[in-house]
């Protein structure tokens, strides 16, 4: 695992996916739909999968001595790997958010998604999302990557803007608290956003795994 | 000698095109030349060895192991290369080379050096300013780092120079010496004749014949008739020319007759002509 993860790094990846990073930082944007930033990371890992083709990353893969099954284990690792980067970075920026900035007035009459676990547990939601709908397309063919992003892309937003909604619906505006407050829903919520981001995951990679065995390359 | 690889009752079907009963054996420090025109089936065969595509029937044994479940431990021991590195074009050679070796079990980072050195490899350069020659000869310093004990090559003298032919043709008869089977395929008949022990010949996805380079040219000769005189019935295949036609005769066949041997590019050429006469 340790060296696909490398070869990763080192062979396949863009640098955009790592640049992409950067955009966890939207966490700060008051006014603004920061469940965005989670997107952008995950256009990030996409120009990895653009430049892991043209390399022929799939090819070099193949032929070394691993199982088949290898290739896709070295995308979903790295895909994890960026998304819990990313993850790590929103939370930490989040938690920045809610216990020192959480009382200011900017955040307090923001009229966006605040960042709070709330939205943590959206944004691990549309991490699954990715891994579901992008990889698990991709690897149908090994190849396509174009559709498989573009349904991404409308699962996605269409996500954002339910997320982006949830808090305006009658009885919901706790959802989106600034501030460390209802902390035990907070982490259910989180927790159950973890729990779909790994069945998702899980989902997909066993059905890519499946699909990639019987390609011909 | 010990069986390197064995093939046998191969097949693939595509839409357009089958892979019929292929099958062959190669053994240790042989070199197999597989040959056969555009679209014969030579990548075809070949991507199915390593399992790059799915065969829909057959068999194919490594070192007397079956290749299902012993993927991992026949993978070390096979180098394979499709013509040139052909891939990370604009990343450096000693960056590629830090992440293959770290796959390899067996990698020698003492013969890697002597390749570079012998095959004149700059590792400071990326695969897209490499010649044709020196992408081939990288993906041969990678295998022989690895030990590989088989090599299958697609190709690896299409684009390639005379002169840097011959050299990787010296270089395939040096690796058979100490023990490396080679199977590659080619339609630059002339390299066989060089380099090659044995012959594989497919047509149309079929294998026409397997054997070794003597016996494989034994069994033709070539005859040259003038313009107007009948072609002899047991022709297997003609080529016409400017002053009449060239047959191609089975050996046994060509008894009493002014017949020479022939070379394999004619056979093959003859060969092939055989579909348009039947």
């Amino acid at each position: 695992m340790k060296n696909l993860l490398i070869k990763e790094f080192r062979l396949a990846a863009s640098p955009l996916s790592y640049f992409f990073l950067a955009f966890s930082l939207m966490v700060f944007i008051p006014g603004y739909p920061i469940l965005v930033g989670a997107f952008f990371i995950c256009l990030g890992i996409f120009y990895s999968f653009q430049s892991g083709r043209e390399q022929n990353d799939t090819v070099y893969t193949a032929l070394l001595p691993l199982p088949k099954r290898a290739f896709v284990q070295s995308k979903y690792i790295f895909t994890a790997a960026v998304e819990a980067a990313a993850f790590l970075l929103m939370t930490a920026f989040t938690l920045v958010r809610m216990f020192a900035l959480g009382s200011s007035e900017v955040y307090q009459t923001n009229p966006m998604m605040n960042a709070n676990l709330f939205f943590l547990a959206y944004v691990l939601i549309l991490f699954g999302l990715f891994n579901l709908i992008f990889l698990g397309g991709f690897f149908r063919t090994g190849y396509y990557f174009g559709k498989p992003f573009i349904v991404f892309t409308v699962a996605g937003f269409l996500w954002i803007v339910l997320a982006e909604a949830l808090h305006h619906f009658p009885g919901l505006a706790w959802l989106n608290t600034p501030a460390p407050e209802n902390m035990g829903r907070q982490l259910a919520a989180l927790a159950v956003g973890l729990v779909l981001f790994v069945l998702m995951t899980l989902l997909s990679y066993r059905g890519s795994v499946k699909k990639f065995e019987t390609i011909d390359l | 000698m010990s069986e390197v690889l064995k093939v046998s009752g191969l097949e693939k079907r595509y839409p357009a095109f089958h892979l019929e009963n292929v099958g062959f054996t190669l053994e240790k420090g042989r070199i197999m030349g597989f040959i056969g025109r555009n679209g014969a089936g030579k990548t075809t065969t070949l991507k199915a060895l390593l399992s790059l595509i799915h065969p829909d029937g057959g068999q194919i044994r490594f070192f007397g192991m079956d290749y299902e479940g012993s993927e991992r431990q026949i993978r070390q021991r096979v180098g394979f290369a499709s013509g040139g590195v052909n891939y990370y074009p604009r990343k450096k050679l000693k960056d590629i080379t830090a992440v293959t070796k770290r796959f390899y079990d067996s990698w020698d980072e003492d013969a890697y050096r002597a390749c570079l050195k012998a095959f004149a490899l700059d590792e400071e350069k990326k695969p897209m300013e490499l010649s044709e020659g020196m992408k081939v000869k990288y993906n041969l310093a990678v295998a022989l780092s690895h030990k590989a004990e088989l090599l299958i090559l697609d190709e690896p003298t299409s684009g390639l120079d005379p002169v840097s032919r011959d050299e990787l043709l010296e270089i395939f008869l040096d690796l058979a010496k100490t023990g490396t089977a080679i199977l590659f395929s080619t339609h630059i008949t002339s390299d066989l004749e060089k380099c090659a022990d044995d012959i594989t010949y497919i047509k149309d996805g079929k294998i026409r014949e397997s054997s070794s380079l003597n016996d494989f040219l034994g069994a033709y000769r070539m005859l040259e008739i003038p313009s107007g005189v009948p072609v002899p019935e047991a022709a297997l295949g003609v080529s016409r020319s400017r002053s009449g036609a060239s047959v191609l005769l089975k050996a046994e066949d060509a008894a009493g007759l002014p017949a020479r041997s022939a070379d394999l590019e004619e056979i093959m050429i003859h060969l092939e002509k055989e579909k348009e006469e039947e």
